[in-house]
């Protein structure tokens, strides 16, 4: 039996764990002691995480589609007819007809090779990928803000932090990692400020829980900032010497008077004020948020929101002291800096920029386009309207993740020609020509990015099923079938070329990360030991700015027809669309069906009891699942998670994207709610009545 | 204790391999019950109130009591509900197809509590499956007095329709009561804990079997305890989420005891004093 | 019949090497990130006769987190069951696990014998290392489950500096050393001597000392009200680790996997932990709260455990300790139950 140490394949914590393997299968799972980030724990989802990988679901053969359904054919086959359709669409109809969308649970060599594929061999930039649906307003916000979006610290320090403000994060459920350090911190003395509509178990710890509503994060955020100011609590020193266009900024701040802010929000003034105080006051304050955040119309707002508090405070540049967005999947702040977003190439260099495409230009040996491609909505706009002729998607699973399906369903027929590369069947791939099998992450080699900006290296364990092969080789195969040589070794040269284009991975190399748990970035050169917090001294673009922002209420409140207010998010034992811990017997087993969240007094009001059957309507559908009571939640709020396909809660969404951030707003729209299933009135006779009394014997 | 002997074992019977079952027959007895008669591969002794683990190979295992009369023998009776994956799976297949059985496992009901005294017999739902071969071994032995109360949802779902005629011809007072009547039911109406006087035992020396949803175990066992029948002579058998029947895997452990090795059938005295945690006894 | 002896240092490599051509070798291994892991040996300069801390537990190799138990063919209707017969020496366990693996012995063996675990435990030898340093999470001290055995090992080796004082127990260990006799040799009167030292020392380096006995009475008295439990549980994550740690945990569930021409039945770890594990058909969810599976695992561990196996369901080996990331384990616990003894206070449902 051999260990093999590599990383988690679920959420950006990016956990180390041992693989035990035997006769090339994975018999079991353990986690590793010395991991900075899981210190020898484990969730129930790594826990489980080797399971899915010897499913008999797992796609083993490339597929073509023939007379309508998905036939078995030889990658040749399958490969030179992605080539021929590619280059055929790009002839006729240009590039830009052609879209890409990369995966945040791909490694960070496939992204950079998937949009090296997108910008020099069909030569658009539409390539996107699901940080579109989770942190783009985080790094469009922070970038805008201090020139960088990520999380400022490192996981480790919040051991040592005094102030924890958590903000739209469900932290035990979603990064229980993370919670763990954060509930250490409390034990050793730290003030826990959470603040979100449901009290999530992190919530029974937080020494003040913040339950203001849904949408309302600016304008707390601005009344936090409000007080701040008017309490002198501002680091003036910070202020003048590390940021600018304060002033304007504080123009807009004055409006949001504490009343304002208690009527938007529904918190208490005086809450307000403590929180302010404990959070302006300790230097060792740490910011954390999350998806309640990003997923807005104003998400981008909200964020930078955040930064102007953490400025205004000083709570930034320091060890234990900082904003930290906490990422979702196990690589998306890879392929985030991987450059799988339209508009910048890796490392956050703008394909707008003449100098920055120069250099890709050199090295790539190809002409590249100067213009912004689209974004993942807009690409599904574009497809509506029948301008978008092919699609490729790699591990990803727009069907049942991005909002609106309906609409998405019909985007999805109108494109000509559809590619999808994943490991296992998706709802996405009844719309696909050609299906690819890839390999899963036991099955390949390549660096993992997590949250904390710690590249660390994935290692192969198994041999993957039938013909499928990693994602990284499918690429290059096809890229070489299209006329553009690609030759690599192996994932070690690629992250070599990452390396050399990309100034903040510059000292990124495997063979350094075999050596430790990996590296954080900004590691500019191979001696240098990596960044375990940013802005340092100063912001990655010299000054911070006050970005002035102001409250703007949901694009779709609860009103008469639809009188509650639905926020959508995922759950603990089950993972995003649930391709990987649908197939996992244990998880699958916890929560085996959709339910919608609700409080117990507004079910009493629809006649709603617990497990029963309910209907939830939206302008877009409607779907349904059971209810399920808790007073997790409050009055005039549901709850249903995105995981599953059979009662999919992206039918009800609304695609109301923020405007600078594209990202749509999962987290609030009108529904209603019905009950399906009535106690049925039968016209019983009257039971006999019976003296139970008399019945009894007498000793 | 060491474990002696290190030479490498000989094959034994391993305890979690099934045996091949052709099912003969298929009786529908309700929109979701069937009675399904196994041919078996090789004879299996059980008795009533002992269940086996029946797989079907993909879909999973189950586990299930007998409902037919106790024997060594290939034949072999189950009545089985459409609740789950592996039921359902079940109830898809024809006659002729195979059904994996291993067992039988747990303890059986006690008939030796039963000489000399009346029986009361308490069903519900599914639960009259494992007491069908109660019932018909005292009809067989033919010197018992025995009532059966039997509850139903609806007058659709009472399974066993037919033995419960033929039970009555033979002299059980067969009591039953649905909770929904349809038109046209003349029958009682309502839980069967509130038809205790139509029983006609005197319960102070006579025995109980129950079988049925929790909760209407409960209630029985505590009225019954109420009438002045003796605690040890309450007999019910439990349902359990089960993967192993023979007490390994652990699902089914409930205060020191597991339902699948050392129940499933208990008396209500087991149950109180083992405090099962599940029932919330 | 002679069963101690004496096995220098400088032998030892020798002896493991000519074992490792019969069997499988598997021991601790440090990797490049400082972790210490039991997997079967390459280089045996490699292995980690010191381990400082943190030995993962060997339940693995008895009772594999995924086993595949039978494998069905479709296609001529055949059931073969796959009972792994690997021969294996485990080198470097210490007392808790093979303390752990005898009540298992018991669990397994005994009554209903399971031939997947039987044959695995037959076909294993283990040389465990008494604990000359003790972790400071460790408290098999007050449970004879270490630092070191009295009986119940195969091999037990104590460090003794520049030798190994050997001690074997079964047949198949004796007639292992036999084999080899010339490495070893006889124990004189100083090694007995140095040998009771080790044992000394090592007892009175532990840094826990907890009474599971003294829980198991306290809550037996009834004194210990649901108020307890509910605060120890509301910071669990759910997680499984401290059941998937545990060296006496066994819960498992079981899973037919349909492939093209055959199915595959096998179990993987499973833990009463998850509101799901006691899941009754239709749905049902006996114990969706969460302090009922606290208390169930607790339960099973020091009350019902004892009644039936005679033994706790805990050796002391501190592995929950530093797997719950929500910090509820056993050790802690117990301590928190002997403050309460100790002040004799009433532990209400008030709080």
């Amino acid at each position: 039996m051999d260990k093999i140490l590599t990383v988690c394949p679920y959420c950006g914590c990016g956990c180390g764990l041992y693989l035990h393997v035997e006769d090339d299968r994975i018999v079991g799972v353990s986690p590793c002691i010395n991991h900075p980030v899981n210190r020898g724990s484990l969730c129930v989802k790594g826990w489980n995480c080797y399971e899915f990988v010897h499913h008999p679901d797992r796609l083993k053969f490339p597929m073509i589609r023939k007379r309508g359904t998905l036939v078995r054919a030889t990658w040749d086959e399958a490969l030179d007819l992605i080539a021929r359709r590619l280059t055929e669409i790009k002839r006729l109809y240009g590039s830009d007809s052609i879209g890409l969308l990369s995966s945040a649970k791909c490694t960070n060599e496939e992204n950079y090779l998937m949009m090296k594929f997108a910008r020099a061999v069909v030569g658009t930039n539409n390539i996107d990928h699901c940080a579109r649906l989770c942190h783009s307003s985080t790094v469009g916000g922070l970038a805008a803000a201090f020139g960088s979006g990520a999380m400022t610290n490192s996981i480790n320090e919040i051991i040592n932090a005094r102030v924890l403000f958590v903000i739209g994060s469900n932290t035990t459920e979603q990064h229980p990692m993370i919670a763990m350090h954060m509930l250490d911190a409390v034990d050793s003395g730290a003030t826990l400020i959470v603040a979100d509509p449901r009290k999530t178990q992190l919530a029974e710890f937080a020494h003040i829980h913040l339950q203001h509503r849904p949408g309302s994060d600016v304008a707390l955020l601005m009344g936090l900032m409000n007080i701040i100011v008017t309490e002198g609590l501002v680091d003036i020193d910070f202020v003048k010497r590390r940021t600018e266009n304060f002033d304007s900024f504080l123009d807009t701040l004055r409006t949001f008077d504490p009343a304002k802010v208690e009527a938007i929000t529904g918190v208490k003034i005086q809450l307000l004020r403590r929180v302010a105080r404990i959070y302006a006051m300790e230097k060792r304050s740490m910011l954390f948020y999350a998806m309640g955040i990003t997923q807005h119309i104003t998400g981008v707002d909200n964020v930078r929101a955040l930064a102007n508090l953490v400025m205004l405070t000083g709570h930034i540049g320091l060890p234990m002291s900082g904003i930290n967005p906490l990422r979702g999947q196990n690589n998306v702040q890879g392929a985030c800096d991987m450059g799988a977003l339209p508009n910048v190439f890796s490392g956050y260099q703008t394909v707008t920029d003449p100098r920055a495409r120069k250099k890709f230009q050199n090295t790539w040996r190809k002409k590249l386009n100067p213009k912004p491609g689209l974004t993942l909505m807009e690409m599904m706009d574009m497809a509506y309207v029948g301008r978008l002729k092919a699609l490729y998607v790699m591990g990803e699973n727009p069907l049942l993740s991005d909002p609106d399906l309906g609409h998405l369903e019909k985007a999805m027929e109108r494109i000509d020609f559809v590619v999808v590369q994943d490991i296992f069947p998706n709802e996405t791939m009844n719309y696909a020509d050609v299906v690819l099998p890839a390999a899963s992450f036991a099955e390949k080699d390549g660096t993992y990015t997590n949250t904390e900006r710690r590249v660390q290296l994935l290692q192969r364990a198994i041999s993957p099923p039938g013909e499928a092969k990693a994602d990284w080789e499918i690429i290059v195969d096809l890229a070489t079938r299209m006329g553009y040589r690609m030759h690599y070794r192996g994932t070690y040269e690629i992250m070599e070329e990452i390396a050399l284009l990309t100034p903040s991975y510059g000292g990124i190399l495997h063979h350094r990360l075999k050596e430790g748990f990996g590296l954080q970035w900004p590691c500019p050169t191979q001696d240098h030991p990596g960044t375990p917090y940013l802005h340092r001294k100063k912001f990655a673009k010299g000054l911070g700015t006050f970005i002035t922002v102001d409250y703007i209420p949901p694009d779709e409140p609860p009103d008469k027809e639809y009188p509650f207010l639905l926020t959508t998010g995922r759950i603990y034992f089950h993972y995003h669309t649930g391709t990987m811990c649908r197939r996992t017997v244990v998880l699958e087993r916890e929560e085996p069906e959709c339910f919608v969240e609700i409080n117990p007094e507004d079910a009493d009001s629809l006649g709603i009891k617990n497990g029963w059957p309910v209907k939830v309507t939206s302008r877009r559908g409607s779907i349904e699942v059971k209810a399920k009571l808790t007073g997790k939640i409050p009055q005039g709020t549901v709850f249903i998670p995105f995981h599953y396909a059979e009662a999919a809660v992206n039918r009800l969404t609304n695609p109301a994207v923020d405007p600078k951030a594209k990202i749509p707003e999962y987290k609030v729209c009108a529904v209603r709610i019905e009950p399906l299933y009535k106690m049925p009135v039968v016209k019983t006779p009257k039971p006999p009545e019976v003296e139970l009394e008399s019945l009894r014997i007498e000793e | 204790m060491k474990v002696k002997n290190r030479e490498p074992a000989k094959q034994e019977n391993n305890i979690y391999r099934p045996i091949k079952g052709t099912i003969e027959r298929i009786k529908k007895q309700t929109s979701d019950v069937s009675l399904f008669t196994l041919e078996l591969e090789e004879p299996v002794h059980y008795k009533a109130g002992q269940f086996f683990m029946v797989s079907v190979w993909g879909a999973g295992e189950v586990p299930i009591s007998v409902t037919s009369l106790a024997r060594k023998s290939t034949r072999i009776e189950f009545c089985i509900r459409r609740v789950g994956m592996v039921t359902g799976r079940i109830h898809q297949l024809k006659e002729g197809d195979n059904l994996w059985i291993r067992g039988p496992y747990g303890r059986a009901f006690p008939l030796e509590l039963a000489k000399g005294r009346d029986v009361v017999i308490v069903a519900g739902g599914i639960g009259i499956a494992p007491l069908r071969p109660l019932i018909e071994t005292f009809m067989k032995r033919k010197k018992y007095k025995v009532s059966l109360l039997y509850g139903s949802r609806s007058p659709d779902d009472i399974v066993y329709l037919d033995e419960t005629r033929k039970w009555k011809q033979q002299g059980v007072n067969v009591v039953l009561t649905v909770d929904r009547p349809t038109d046209g039911w003349k029958g009682n109406v309502g839980l069967v804990t509130t038809l205790w006087h139509l029983a006609e035992v005197d319960f102070k020396k006579s025995v109980a079997f129950i079988c049925g949803p929790e909760v209407m175990i409960r209630a029985a066992m505590q009225d019954l305890f109420f009438f002045g029948m003796p605690e040890e002579r309450i007999i019910t058998t439990l349902e359990a989420h089960m993967k192993c029947g023979v007490g390994k895997c652990g699902h089914c452990y409930a205060g020191k005891l597991y339902i699948c090795k050392d129940g499933p059938v208990f008396s209500y005295k087991e149950i109180k004093e083992q405090s099962i945690l599940n029932l919330g006894f | 019949m002679k069963r101690e002896w004496i096995l220098d240092k400088n032998h030892l490599s020798y002896w493991l090497r000519q074992l490792r051509n019969q069997m499988q070798l598997i021991a601790p291994m440090r990797d490049q990130v400082g972790d210490i892991v039991f997997k079967q040996v390459e280089h045996i300069h490699k292995i980690e006769l010191n381990c400082p801390s943190l030995l993962p537990s060997v339940k693995e190799f008895f009772l594999p987190q995924y086993e595949r138990l039978f494998e069905y063919s479709k296609k001529d209707d055949r059931v073969v069951d796959s009972i792994s017969k690997t021969k294996r020496v485990i080198f470097g366990l210490r007392s808790c696990d093979v303390a752990a693996l005898n009540t298992l012995d018991r669990f397994f063996i005994d009554e209903m014998p399971d031939p997947y675990y039987k044959s695995r435990r037959e076909n294993s030898l283990l040389i465990s290392i008494v604990c000359n340093n003790p972790d400071p999470t460790c408290f098999c001290i007050g449970l004879d489950t270490g630092p070191y055995l009295k009986q119940g090992f195969d091999i037990q080796l104590t460090d003794l500096g520049d030798r190994y004082f050997v001690q074997a127990e079964s047949e198949w260990a004796i007639s292992i050393i036999k084999n080899y006799h010339f490495l070893f040799s006889r124990p004189q009167k100083s090694d007995y001597d140095d040998q009771y030292e080790v044992l000394l020392s090592s007892k009175a380096r532990f840094q826990k000392r907890i009474s599971l006995q003294q829980s198991r009475q306290l809550i037996k008295s009834g004194r210990i009200k649901d108020s307890f439990w509910q605060g120890i549980t509301s910071r669990c994550f759910e997680c499984g680790g401290c059941v998937y740690q545990c060296p006496l945990c066994t819960c498992f569930t079981v899973v037919d996997r349909s492939y093209n021409d055959t199915v595959e039945r096998a179990r993987l770890w499973d833990s009463c932990l998850f509101k799901g594990f006691t899941r009754l058909a239709g749905g049902i969810l006996p114990n969706e709260e969460r302090i009922k599976r606290t208390k169930r695992w607790f339960f099973h561990k020091l009350i019902h455990y004892p009644d039936v196996l005679e033994s706790f369901g805990c050796v002391g080996c501190g592995r929950c300790t530093v797997t719950c990331p929500g910090r509820i384990d056993m050790a802690s616990v117990c301590m928190k139950l002997k403050s309460i003894a100790l002040n004799g206070e009433e532990i209400t449902d008030e709080g």
